[in-house]
């Protein structure tokens, strides 16, 4: 008897055992669903918590590096006031770190402050007034939904002109187009010329909150210094981002006239820092919810592996009668791995039938989605738990002696 | 005797022994039947003990990280509350952040008003946090992160801060905004490692204060250091740093004791409606912040995170209970004729019933003692490696004991009931 009609003979008697036992199959089956279906469930969320986490620091370019003098890793408290004291780094140094980089398609200096905003009788208080050059339009992350992004040419002018957020588009224009408009950002009239697509929320604040203005602007308006917050690179398309980094290094070492011997008085801060972080609170959150929820299919497993016992103990005339006619041990093995294995993999399918719809409506709250991978995973799982839980019972089964099993009453 | 009735307490007392005698006897069964199938006993209650282990270990767990965040939160004094324009919990709302912000900010006039008017508390200080940074003396400068605190004299009394040596800010110090300070207990160690500090001066972000006083060590909290910090008079530090739009003071209220407490804070909270200007009907312009009101905030803000972990680390309890189920329809089927004789010598549906549900409660109760003890251990072993104080959650062992109960007896009466209704007859000849 070949292998095959083995396998389909262990189907077919594993198939009769399960529909002899109705009610058993539907219990032991019953604990291996809700295992499935809060796994299932459990590693959607997080999978959608990690699409979310992902979705908010999008607008961080990852062919971007920001050049700021505190570093984005988690630090100390002391480390961050021994990063403040370091020296800022100016708008003369942006200037000619653009003039010196070869692998960069964009140098934004960016600086920032936070004022009210006017539209006749309407303000939005607490905006992010976002100092740059036209440059910001590639580093930043932003993308012009009505109108234009303001010109080189009324950058370098430093010309009363302003692309808003549309958080702020929708506060301060209810009704009629923003553009084109005069709005007061503090008591200094800009021209609306663009507002921005929607950027969503990072870290609970909105960053649609934001009004991009001209550098000289801000400096002269608002901030009256030199002093930048950041400059953000853009590296050009097709160049190593490791490369590039490099050169920015260097140059920037050169332009702060750092001695070889110095220590870095800035730091260079791109999208990997953060992705890093989000992994491993994603990763985190992963590891405990998926143990808590495995606990809930190990248990089923264990039901699953008491059922197999009672079924082997109530089944030792039949597996007496088999090996008398010449049953080998291996079929009897494979007689019930299969119907452990049946028992779990139709607890996993009913288990995803579940979890489904379930997922369906999760999608309103996280971009989750019942994914292709976790179906395999979900079914592999259960196959797995069936044939584990089922490898005990069976061994105990396939090395009956078969005339005391036969003996048995 | 024989002819009298028996009295109603005679009848009481024989059905309280029957019962009694009954429950000693279904217990010794289940006990036999347990211990009968031993490897059978052992995996249902290794069902029962993990899904206990889950609710036990993440509930252990979860309570030490509170713990933990509430001594944190728990700095004030038990008869202290703070008073101020935020409140101590940002609820992540931009409009709501929006909306305190607009709220008028506390300034030294508004509270001197409010401390004149307050009669009802013992002790009334003016808080303010002003900047944190390095600071010198003539020996030593410490790390850039010592603290600089604005006070009045009423909140030494009010945080509990008692004196080492010299003396503390005085009413004068506060009026004619002198430079003098009080350091903290570490603080003053490390400035003046010799010799005492009191007399001497020490330069703080560029302007010298000559110390006045000491105060003794609170000990290191878990978020480390309390004691890094220098006092300096609340007038001294707005003439230096009151300059920002976005300054507004603190209020630290003592009540004389626990039963003056509620009236005391009443009356503070009508004072400031009247001195603020809040009409009647609307809420307050400002947040009553005591350590439980901060810790039920807290709690608050954490309830539906605490409710979800609760309920799906449960639902391998759930898993566990249907395959008790499952193993007491076997163990029914089974006993078949067992069930049989019982009811043909006497025994009534009920005894029955009772006999399959002690089992199945017996079951449970044997894996949920275990898996509490492994739960405790597990979620300390979390808090050991996080380095945070171990506890016990009582009530937890206690709803885990009971769940397990309810358990047996929610999955044990489907087998039970089909038990008890099994026809004698034909269960006598069950083969």
């Amino acid at each position: 008897m070949n292998f095959l009609t083995e396998l389909r003979e262990g189907l077919s008697i594993s198939w009769s055992a399960i529909r002899a036992n109705k009610l058993r199959s539907v219990l032991t089956t019953l604990g291996i669903i809700i295992g499935i279906v809060t796994v299932t469930l459990m590693g959607t969320a997080i999978e959608g918590l990690h699409q979310s986490f992902l979705k908010t620091i999008s607008f961080i370019g990852a062919d971007v590096l920001y050049v700021q003098i505190e570093d984005w890793g988690p630090h100390s408290r002391l480390e961050w006031v021994n990063m403040q004291k370091r020296r800022a780094i100016t708008v003369e140094q942006a200037a000619t770190l653009a003039s010196e980089l070869t692998a960069a398609r964009a140098v934004a200096p960016v600086m920032t402050s936070r004022e009210r905003i006017r539209f006749r009788k309407r303000s939005a208080s607490n905006v992010q007034i976002v100092g740059s050059t036209e440059d910001f339009f590639l580093t930043g992350g932003v993308s012009v939904a009505a109108g234009r992004f303001f010109s080189a040419s009324e950058a370098a002018g430093g010309r009363p002109v302003c692309v808003i957020g549309s958080l702020v588009a929708t506060n301060l224009f209810p009704n009629e187009s923003p553009l084109g408009e005069r709005i007061k950002i503090d008591q200094q009239p800009f021209e609306v010329v663009g507002v921005l697509e929607k950027l969503g929320t990072f870290l609970d604040t909105s960053i649609d909150n934001q009004a991009i203005i001209p550098l000289p602007q801000l400096i002269a308006g608002f901030e009256n210094t030199h002093n930048l917050d950041q400059i953000q690179v853009k590296v050009k398309a097709g160049a190593d981002l490791d490369d590039a980094r490099d050169e920015l290094h260097s140059v920037m070492r050169k332009i702060r006239h750092l001695a070889p011997a110095d220590a870095d008085d800035f730091a260079i801060n791109q999208q990997d820092q953060i992705l890093e972080m989000v992994h491993k609170v994603t990763g985190t959150i992963a590891t405990i919810g998926l143990f808590i929820t495995g606990l809930s299919l190990c248990v089923g497993g264990i039901g699953i592996m008491n059922i197999m016992f009672v079924s082997v103990a109530e089944r030792t005339r039949e597996i007496g009668v088999r090996k008398a006619i010449g049953a080998k041990r291996r079929t009897i093995l494979l007689q019930f791995l299969i119907e452990a294995a049946t028992i779990c993999l139709i607890g996993g399918l009913v288990g995803l039938g579940i979890a489904w719809p379930v997922t369906l409506l999760m999608q309103r709250f996280l971009p989750a989605a019942l994914s292709l991978s976790t179906i395999g995973v979900a079914l592999l799982v259960s196959l797995v738990t069936g044939v584990l839980s089922g490898i005990f019972p069976a061994w105990r089964a396939a090395r009956m002696n078969p005339v005391d099993a036969l003996r048995n009453e | 005797m024989s002819g009298c009735p028996p009295s109603q307490k005679t009848v009481k007392t024989r059905s309280i022994t029957l019962l009694l005698g009954e429950l000693q006897e279904n217990f010794a069964m289940a006990l036999g039947a347990v211990m009968a199938h031993k490897l059978r006993s052992a995996l249902t209650l290794l069902g029962v003990l993990v899904g206990v282990f889950s609710i036990i270990a993440v509930m252990t767990a979860m309570r030490v990280m509170q713990g933990r965040i509430e001594s944190e939160i728990s700095q004030l004094g038990s008869q202290t509350f703070m008073i101020r324009k935020w409140p101590a919990i940002f609820f992540s709302l931009p409009e709501g952040i929006e909306k305190i912000r607009r709220r008028k900010n506390f300034t030294l006039d508004l509270c001197q008003q409010f401390q004149k008017k307050a009669t009802l508390a013992r002790n009334v200080g003016i808080q303010s946090y002003f900047w944190a940074g390095e600071i010198q003396s003539t020996r030593a400068r410490t790390a850039p992160e010592v603290q600089l605190l604005g006070e009045t004299p009423g909140s030494f009394a009010a945080r509990n801060w008692s004196l080492a040596e010299g003396r503390i800010l005085a009413e004068t110090d506060v009026e004619n905004a002198r430079d003098v300070c009080v350091l903290g207990h570490n603080l003053a160690t490390n400035l003046f490692p010799v010799v005492s500090g009191v007399g001497e001066r020490v330069k703080v972000d560029g302007i010298n204060y000559t110390v006045v006083g000491v105060l003794e060590s609170q000990g290191t909290s878990l978020g480390g250091d309390q004691d890094n910090f220098a006092v300096i008079p609340i007038t001294t530090g707005l003439n230096r740093y009151g300059g920002a739009r976005w300054r507004t003071l603190n209020l630290l209220v003592q009540a004389p004791d626990q039963a003056g407490y509620e009236p005391c804070r009443e009356q503070a909270e009508g004072i400031l409606r009247a001195v603020r200007k809040v009409p009647p009907g609307e809420p307050d312009d400002f947040e009553i912040l005591s350590n439980d009101s901060m810790v039920a905030q807290f709690n608050a803000f954490t309830l539906a995170v605490r409710l979800g972990v609760a309920l799906i680390s449960s639902i391998a309890l759930l898993a566990a209970g249907v395959g008790i189920m499952n193993i007491m329809l076997v163990s029914v089927t089974e006993r078949t004729r067992e069930i049989g004789i019982r009811r043909a010598i006497g025994a009534k549906k009920r005894n029955i019933m009772a006999q399959f549900i002690i089992e199945a409660v017996l079951l449970c109760e044997l894996g949920g003692v275990i898996g509490v003890a492994l739960g405790v251990l597990g979620g300390n072993l979390a808090a050991w490696l996080l380095k945070f104080p171990p506890t016990v959650p009582f009530d937890w062992v206690v709803l885990g004991l009971a769940i397990c109960s309810v358990v047996g007896i929610v999955f044990g009466t489907y087998p039970a009931w089909k038990a008890a209704n099994l026809d004698p007859i034909e269960s006598l000849r069950y083969e």
